[in-house]
């Protein structure tokens, strides 16, 4: 469902992403692992077009990502984003926020989307605080809100660039946990993540970058617990043993 | 103070004449700022260059003219290219073009100020730049705005006496020609000094309250 074909990208004369190959199957999980400036975040981020690449092609089902082109507004709709530091809209409750996109970008009736966005929130346990603002939300509850918001979309994919790296080590689970069910539900998902036990349990697939190459990917179960390469050994060491 | 008092109920039909012709001068230059202020803004901040570097050019020429030549040069000099206009006309316009680049400038820092990730937000759930805007970036830049914003209607309402200088009968030239029919300066500048206050300080009050309505909902 989304490809990517010897996909290159540079700022300047620095390379970021130097070829990357990869395919994304209907309905998997699939988790972006690797050292800080590997390239995982502007990888995810190019898919939506918040970036743009330079070579290559990244497509998808079958559509050309193109961030230049008119047809990006309508890619974005059918691939949502949670972002690292949830980037809730402040001056709206969480309803409001869940239901900006539905009601104003693909203008669905406003009774409809609000029963909707009503339903996602009890979904991710947010009943209770539906006419709340995002500042007086936790940073579990906000980025659930944020899950709501993308989920609102009905979209084919969802991105998560680094979900719970913002959030207090307690409320990582409640986030995680969502996570889990979406997984459940078969949402495609592409999430760029440190948490490895979460990689482990709810991944079909893993790719490891370093360095804006792909070193290592497979199924989240061999590429974890037996990793081939020397660097992805070393890197799940540091991760997993943190000295 | 009784010859004050006496003198300020004798001398106050005729300022207050002023005082709406100050008001009046002050609320449609406002106006015509603002919205022209916000179009430079979103011309500025389009990333589109043939619309930002003109627009960056006109704003920076304004401001480096003092109000006074900008005034002179509307009701003076445009007479001559066959545009006449009342004094009136002239104030408004002159008033409303220099201070629609400070209320531009002001309206900018403000849209910048809005987080990076909100623009993220926005666009990940599809928006397009008008929408984004409009229901985004510029609900919040106005929360931003308020204070420095307030600050550039204050300076416009005292910089609205400056239109005396064509002839405008507003608050300062009606105190000007009433000062020197009575020589009464004490008791006449006073007076026109509490009326502008009168009209400043309430003006605070209310922004400041606009700040805190605007401020409740995050």
């Amino acid at each position: 469902m989304i490809t990517f074909e010897n996909v290159h990208k540079a700022y300047g004369s620095h390379e970021v992403l130097k070829g990357i190959d990869a395919e994304i199957g209907k309905g998997k999980v699939v988790c972006l692992i690797g050292p800080s400036g590997s390239g995982k975040s502007t990888l995810l981020r190019c898919v939506n077009g918040l970036e743009t690449y330079q070579q290559g092609r990244i497509a998808i089902n079958g559509e050309q990502v193109d961030a230049t082109s008119s047809t990006i507004h309508a890619i974005r709709t059918r691939v949502s984003m949670v972002f690292q530091r949830f980037n809730l809209f402040p001056h709206r409750t969480a309803l409001e926020n869940v239901m900006e996109g539905p009601i104003h970008v693909l203008r669905e009736d406003r009774q409809v989307a609000r029963q909707r966005a009503e339903d996602l929130l009890t979904r991710v346990g947010l009943a209770e605080k539906i006419d709340a603002y995002p500042a007086s939300l936790s940073g579990g509850q906000q980025q659930r809100v944020a899950i709501a918001r993308a989920l609102a979309m009905r979209p084919e994919a969802i991105l998560f660039d680094e979900p719970t790296s913002a959030l207090d080590p307690e409320m990582v689970g409640e986030v995680l946990q969502v996570m889990r069910s979406l997984a459940e539900e078969h949402m495609t998902m592409l999430v760029v993540t440190h948490e490895i036990q979460f990689a482990r349990e709810v991944a079909d697939n893993v790719l490891f970058l370093d360095g804006g190459r792909i070193v290592e990917q497979g199924p989240a179960a061999e590429v974890l617990r037996n990793p081939q390469h020397e660097r992805t050994q070393d890197f799940l060491r540091r991760v997993t043993h943190p000295v | 103070m009784n010859k004050f008092l006496s003198q300020s109920a004798e001398y106050l039909p005729f300022l207050l004449s002023g005082v709406w012709l100050t008001i009046a001068v002050t609320v449609l230059s406002l106006t015509l700022a603002t919205g022209l202020g916000l179009f430079w803004a979103l011309c500025r901040t389009s990333g589109i260059r043939a619309l930002a570097t003109p627009v960056r050019l006109l704003v920076e020429f304004i401001r480096g003219i003092p109000i006074l030549v900008i005034l002179f040069y509307i009701y003076f000099v445009m007479p001559e290219v066959g545009l006449d206009l009342t004094a009136f006309q002239a104030g408004v316009i002159g008033l409303a073009l220099t201070y629609s680049c400070y209320i531009g400038e002001t309206f900018r820092a403000g849209i910048e100020a809005v987080d990076r990730g909100q623009v993220e937000a926005a666009k990940s759930i599809g928006m397009r730049q008008g929408l984004m805007m409009r229901r985004v970036v510029l609900p919040q830049a106005f929360r931003i705005v308020v204070p420095p914003y307030t600050n550039n209607i204050v300076m416009l309402l005292k910089d609205s006496s400056q239109v005396s200088v064509i002839s405008v009968a507003e608050l300062t030239m009606q105190g000007k020609m009433l000062a020197s029919s009575t020589f009464n300066n004490l008791t006449v500048f006073t007076l026109v000094a509490l009326l502008y206050l009168c009209l400043t300080l309430p003006l605070n009050f209310v922004m400041r309250r606009v700040e805190v309505a605007m401020g409740k909902a995050r």
